[in-house]
């Protein structure tokens, strides 16, 4: 019950949507819609990601090359924007997983349970 | 899904259009569609799937950085456009539309004044003529200052929803028709306005028509021409007024309704005077006409101007985008 009413705090997050996104982009090329049902889906809904983060996240990460975006007609023929991960994006990604290793690791040393 | 788009419109309504900011909404309107559709899919009530789009959508200074416009997103208090609102445009057109009627109908009282005199010998005549007169510049002033209250529309910044004016343009369509049956009846009406003149020539010889009767009628004929094609506007000029409110260089002008009314020379000289080319042809072509009575030559002004338009608008039109 009480996870429930804690909010993810956006302050903390937002250094790891870009994680999110390339754990997702890894497997295949993806569009917007596609990624944010997937990470609400893995988190089971205990984050939503917001329209304008997934957006700006996108172009930040495109601008750094490590994502490259082309655009494909979808199977019902709408025409999408999709997302794949570069060379580049599969290194940051690797970065991301050990920079939060550590950071999980310091961390931990300063949290207790209730008392 | 208008009331997303809608939505959306209305948070872009004052960024810059450029291409990043456009590219922006369309994306971002793709994740907004493709959200709608799943939820409407999986059995949600349409209200409810737009107020779970709307909360999860986030902010615009998220995505400043990614499109060069925080600063605009900061300044945006200052130079905040007064909203006009969908029931305010439809005041505004009625109000504007009125006034035109109006206008047109103190036109047709100046026209048709002169022909008291003519009918009615006496000083009730000269009486009648000065009545009428007074009569239209009362009218023309009483409804300029009613339609005072509108004209902040010039003075102050001014912007329209999106589906304000996706409205707005689709009334101006359906207004089309009778306007140009009505401009064409105008026309008919000044064209054969001689006609009358013939026929009562005819018919005072064995009537009791006085002579004065058929240079009258051709004041009378005038001037319900003259009033139809004025009040054949009368609506149009509203429309247009609203939906060139707004900024082109906001994302606000780029509405195809906004767009679609706006024609662009690219030349400053061109934008003004062709709007109103047509009907400086046709007062030409009728001054022209009516001075020397010589309709089997004035017709060649029509085939001129269309030739003049085209090369206009062929070598000029859209040329900056």
């Amino acid at each position: 019950m009480r996870d429930n009413m804690i909010e993810i705090s956006s302050d903390v997050i937002r250094g790891y949507n870009d994680t999110m996104i390339l754990y997702i982009l890894m497997d295949e090329p993806s569009y917007g819609y596609e990624i944010a049902k997937r990470i609400r889906a893995l988190t089971e809904e205990k984050y939503i990601i917001k329209e304008t983060t997934l957006y700006s996240a996108f172009t930040r990460m495109e601008k750094n090359g490590y994502v490259v975006s082309y655009s494909q007609n979808a199977d019902n023929g709408k025409k999408r924007t999709y997302y794949k991960i570069t060379d580049a994006g599969k290194a940051y990604y690797q970065d991301k997983c050990a920079e939060w290793q550590l950071t999980k690791e310091v961390v931990e040393h300063f949290i207790r349970g209730d008392e | 899904m208008e009331t997303i788009r809608n939505y959306l419109e209305t948070m872009f309504a004052n960024l810059p259009n450029t291409l990043d900011v456009i590219k922006a909404k369309n994306e971002l309107y793709q994740m907004m569609e493709d959200k709608y559709e799943e939820l409407i899919a999986e059995g949600k009530h349409e209200n409810e799937a737009v107020g779970i789009i709307i909360s999860e959508f986030g902010n615009l200074e998220e995505i400043a950085d990614a499109l060069g416009i925080s600063e605009v997103l900061n300044n945006n208090i200052d130079e905040d456009a007064r909203f006009i609102s969908e029931e305010e445009s439809m005041e505004y057109v009625f109000d504007a539309s009125q006034h035109k009627l109006f206008i047109g109908v103190a036109v047709l009282m100046f026209i048709v004044s002169p022909s008291f005199p003519i009918i009615i010998p006496n000083m009730g005549g000269i009486v009648a003529f000065f009545l009428t007169i007074a009569f239209g510049v009362a009218l023309i002033i009483l409804s300029s200052v009613r339609m005072g209250k509108w004209d902040f529309l010039d003075n102050v910044k001014c912007v329209i929803e999106y589906a304000t004016a996706n409205n707005l343009y689709a009334n101006l369509r359906n207004n089309l028709f009778s306007k140009a049956v009505m401009k064409t009846i105008g026309i008919l009406c000044i064209i054969l306005s001689f006609i009358p003149v013939i026929i009562l020539d005819e018919l005072t010889v064995k009537s009791f028509f006085g002579a004065e009767m058929a240079p009258a009628a051709l004041f009378i004929m005038v001037g319900i021409g003259v009033f139809l094609i004025i009040a054949s506007t009368a609506k149009e000029g509203a429309y247009h007024k609203l939906l060139s409110l707004n900024d082109s260089n906001k994302v606000a002008g780029n509405y195809n309704a906004v767009k679609s009314t706006q024609h662009d020379y690219g030349n400053e000289i061109f934008n003004k005077i062709m709007p109103v080319y047509w009907k400086t042809v046709t007062c030409l072509y009728l001054i022209w006409s009516f001075l020397t009575f010589h309709w089997y030559k004035t017709w060649i002004i029509w085939p001129l101007a269309w030739l003049i338009h085209r090369v206009i608008s062929t070598s000029y039109t859209d040329k900056r985008r």
